[in-house]
């Protein structure tokens, strides 16, 4: 028996268009005239501790329906538009019942925001080189034991002990089907753990923090990396991410260093691309590591010397270890913006290496397209 | 699976019901939301609104809020979807509950003009809406599915008898003689006969009334309906369906579904009750069950059986007042499904207008909705369209033309309006 035969067989895609349709309008790509009865309700849902909040987005077309009308109304001309509330009287105040709870809201989980993301930029499936021998442990309540705590009680499994007991011992009388569990038919639910096989992946993320690169370019590369990670994340079960910021020299930084430092001086692109290969080579062997190199520059280096060293370590040690290089060019008040154009010379037929220049925050979605495009 | 189902279905004819010939489809979680969002119809008419539907099952499934057993629909023979990873237990359940619902659909009277081929009829709208959506373009067909899905409350239950007999689910537009008879409440109907439309448009109005005409008996005998599925799975499992070793499954299975709330909000509890109340206080005997669950709507129902042994038994009520209240408030959510009752009257505009009344039953209606569904009623109308109901205790008149809404405060009507909601 099967669900596909037949005229009651689901056609496929069906649901997603209408879904698509539907989500569409709730963004206001189209039918802007319905984006008025665009309500925004909420399910309470669990996630691992916490209460979180879901949001379901739902568009409510008019009816004839009974409900409250708010006092102020009154007479005369009545904005007709200020549904806003109207069509919600469903639940409110859910919220406030779970007192005590932590109730995390997450407008959009970073997995939807990922989809969304997906969506918008047609961006590929990632193909995770052939290398799952990475193994992460998660825990499962998948069995069941004597003992434990009385929030893990096992319910069922504990009358039906007792059922057995009463049974067994004859105290079990079908035409008055009443069970009593004693303690030791207490079941309890207990966790295994198990270790999984993942794709482990890192990003590196490189950025010249010379005295040409102003506080609009860091807050750009700022945007561009977190959706890169974003992204890359929900392709990834783990995910490391490392960060280098250079100037005439480059060093290893934290997260937080790496968005707010402003050095100045001289820019070595080269004294980069070094570090990245002494850190890639050292600690993510290419056997192991889908390896992801990010560089933000505004693309004026010190001496075009040095870029041909760059091109030089890029060819012979950083591209043949990662699976993407990509170059991202802020545009600055003071860059030349050569270093792209060198690039782009050096490495222009090289499916792996992607350089794409951001002119301004309109530049920041199609230059995660341009990086992301190949589902490399 | 198949042994499952003779089995199922041989013991429930031999304790009474009359089984008709169920198909059984077993389909995973994404495929029973899909069919869900489309009302149990994989092959209905394309629109965003069961995208909706199903964007909202589909995220309660993802964070364990919900989890649909089974769906059964309405055609002959009875469809049935059962989830492919429900265990034995709950598909044994589950088919016996089917079996109650099957029954249900053939004996009760409300059911009697419904299409028995309604999964065609449904397949064969799909198939028209998406040719025209081809021809005249997929948001003018949208357009005027949203504006004719926000009236799809507004046909008149008493007229349903009028259907029977008659091909499809609504009621002729006209009678034996050939002249025109709408019911007053067929807001639909009257749509059909004089707004001013394209062919088109009149053929897609048709089908959504008709649709809608079909899914009127599920909201009238909702309690009815899941109350007496649940008295047969309840009967059927514990009188010899279930071996020993399923009973505890079975019982959490049972008490989950007729846990949490009380009243109109949970119809297979108040159902469940209310059927075994009757067997219990009645003559003892099935006949009578059986009666019952042939000639009553919800309303019907409650008002018959809902008593005062019955409130003070379920705990819902203690005192004679309460005991009032709480029927009163059982049959005010379920009068016409929990819709405000509109009718078309006559008006003194003349043959251009449409006047409606809101019956009034106590209750204001949301007014800034109703004026949106005034506002969509005018623009398939095409002339001026009235309405005539109540608020804060004065007669108010809302009229529409050309789009553009006025608002008329009448005489102060009975202060009893004002008593039922002291607020106001």
């Amino acid at each position: 028996m099967s669900g596909e035969q037949g005229p009651a067989g689901c056609s496929p895609g069906r649901i997603e268009r209408d879904r698509s349709r539907f989500v569409d309008i709730v963004r206001g790509h189209i039918k802007q005239d319905l984006k008025r009865y665009v309500t925004g309700t909420e399910m309470i849902g669990r996630k691992g501790r916490h209460m979180v909040s879901i949001p379901v987005p739902r568009i409510e077309l008019p009816r004839f329906q009974f409900g409250k009308n708010d006092g102020g109304q009154g007479e005369g001309e009545g904005e007709p538009g200020g549904e806003g509330q109207a069509g919600d009287g469903n639940s409110p105040g859910m919220a406030g019942d779970q007192s005590g709870q932590h109730l995390l809201e997450v407008e959009l989980t970073m997995d939807e925001m990922a989809r969304i993301l997906g969506e918008e930029l047609a961006l590929p499936n990632i193909q995770p080189r052939g290398k799952a021998n990475i193994h992460s442990p998660s825990y499962r309540f998948s069995s069941v034991r004597r003992d434990g705590p009385q929030s893990l009680r096992h319910m069922r499994r504990t009358m039906r002990e007792a059922l057995k007991r009463q049974i067994s011992a004859g105290e079990y009388d079908p035409k008055n089907p009443s069970i009593s569990p004693t303690p030791e038919d207490m079941r309890f639910r207990s966790w295994k753990e198990v270790s999984k096989p993942d794709h482990a992946a890192m990003i590196l993320y490189m950025m010249d923090v010379s005295g040409s690169m102003g506080r609009e370019q860091k807050e750009i590369v700022r945007l561009v990396s977190f959706w890169i990670d974003t992204w890359l994340r929900s392709q990834y079960q783990s995910l490391e991410t490392r960060y280098v910021v250079h100037d005439a020299a480059a060093k290893e930084v934290d997260q937080d260093v790496f968005y707010r430092l402003r050095e100045s001086g001289g820019t070595k692109i080269s004294s980069a691309y070094m570090l990245a290969s002494e850190l890639l080579e050292g600690a993510f062997p290419a056997t192991d590591w889908n390896c992801y190199l990010f560089h933000f520059s505004d693309g004026d280096n010190w001496s075009g010397r040095d870029t041909e060293k760059c091109v030089t370590l890029l060819r012979e040690r950083l591209l043949p270890h990662v699976n993407l290089f990509c170059y991202g060019q802020v545009k600055s008040a003071y860059g030349s913006g050569q270093f792209k154009k060198d690039l782009d010379q050096a490495f222009g037929d090289e499916p792996q290496a992607i350089t794409c220049e951001i002119l301004d925050r309109e530049g920041i979605l199609p230059s995660i397209k341009a990086f992301l495009g190949k589902g490399v | 699976m198949l042994a499952l189902q003779r089995d199922v279905e041989a013991r429930a004819r031999d304790a009474g019901l009359d089984v008709p010939e169920i198909r059984y489809e077993v389909v995973d979680h994404r495929e029973l939301n899909e069919i869900a969002a489309y009302g149990g119809f994989p092959v209905r008419y394309p629109h965003w609104r069961f995208g909706m539907e199903y964007d909202r099952l589909a995220k309660g499934h993802a964070y364990g809020l919900q989890r649909i057993y089974e769906l059964v629909v309405n055609t002959r023979p009875v469809v049935a979807y059962l989830l492919r990873q429900n265990s034995p237990v709950e598909q044994k359940l589950v088919m016996a509950h089917v079996c109650g619902h099957a029954d249900f659909f053939h004996h009760n009277a409300w059911f009697s003009h419904t299409d028995p081929h309604m999964m065609d009829v449904m397949a064969s709208h799909g198939a028209r809406v998406r040719s025209l959506a081809d021809r005249f373009g997929l948001e003018a067909v949208e357009s005027l599915i949203d504006r004719v899905a926000s009236l799809d409350n507004m046909v008149d239950a008493g007229a349903m008898a009028w259907a029977r007999g008659h091909p499809g689910n609504a009621p002729p537009l006209h009678d034996a003689s050939g002249n025109p008879r709408v019911a007053p409440g067929d807001i639909l109907g009257h749509m059909l006969m004089g707004a001013a439309l394209e062919d088109w448009q009149f053929e897609i109005l048709g089908f959504l009334r008709d649709e809608a005409y079909y899914f009127q008996p599920q909201l009238l005998t909702k309690v009815m309906n899941e109350g007496w599925a649940s008295f047969w799975h309840s009967r059927l499992m514990t009188g010899s369906l279930l071996r020993d070793a399923e009973i505890v499954d079975y019982a959490d299975r049972h008490s989950g579904a007729m846990g949490g709330d009380e009243g109109p909000k949970n119809p297979y509890k108040l159902g469940l009750e209310l059927f075994r109340h009757i067997e219990q206080t009645g003559t003892g005997d099935l006949d009578e069950l059986f009666r019952v669950r042939a000639v009553h709507n919800d309303l019907t129902f409650i008002d018959n059986f809902m008593d005062e042994h019955y409130c003070r038994e379920s705990g819902m009520a203690r005192t004679g007042d309460e005991v009032e209240q709480a029927r009163e408030a059982t049959l005010a959510a379920l009068t016409n499904g929990g819709q405000p009752v509109i009718r078309r009257i006559e008006g003194d505009g003349g043959a251009g207008e449409l006047e409606l009344e809101h019956c009034w039953s106590g209750s204001e209606l949301q007014l800034a909705q109703a004026e949106e569904t005034l506002r969509n009623i005018q623009a398939l109308w095409g002339g001026p369209v009235r309405l005539h109901t109540r608020q804060e205790g004065r007669a108010l008149l809302v009229s529409c033309v050309g789009g553009e809404i006025a608002r008329e405060y009448g005489e102060v009507v009975d202060a009893s309006a004002v008593e039922v909601n002291p607020e106001g």
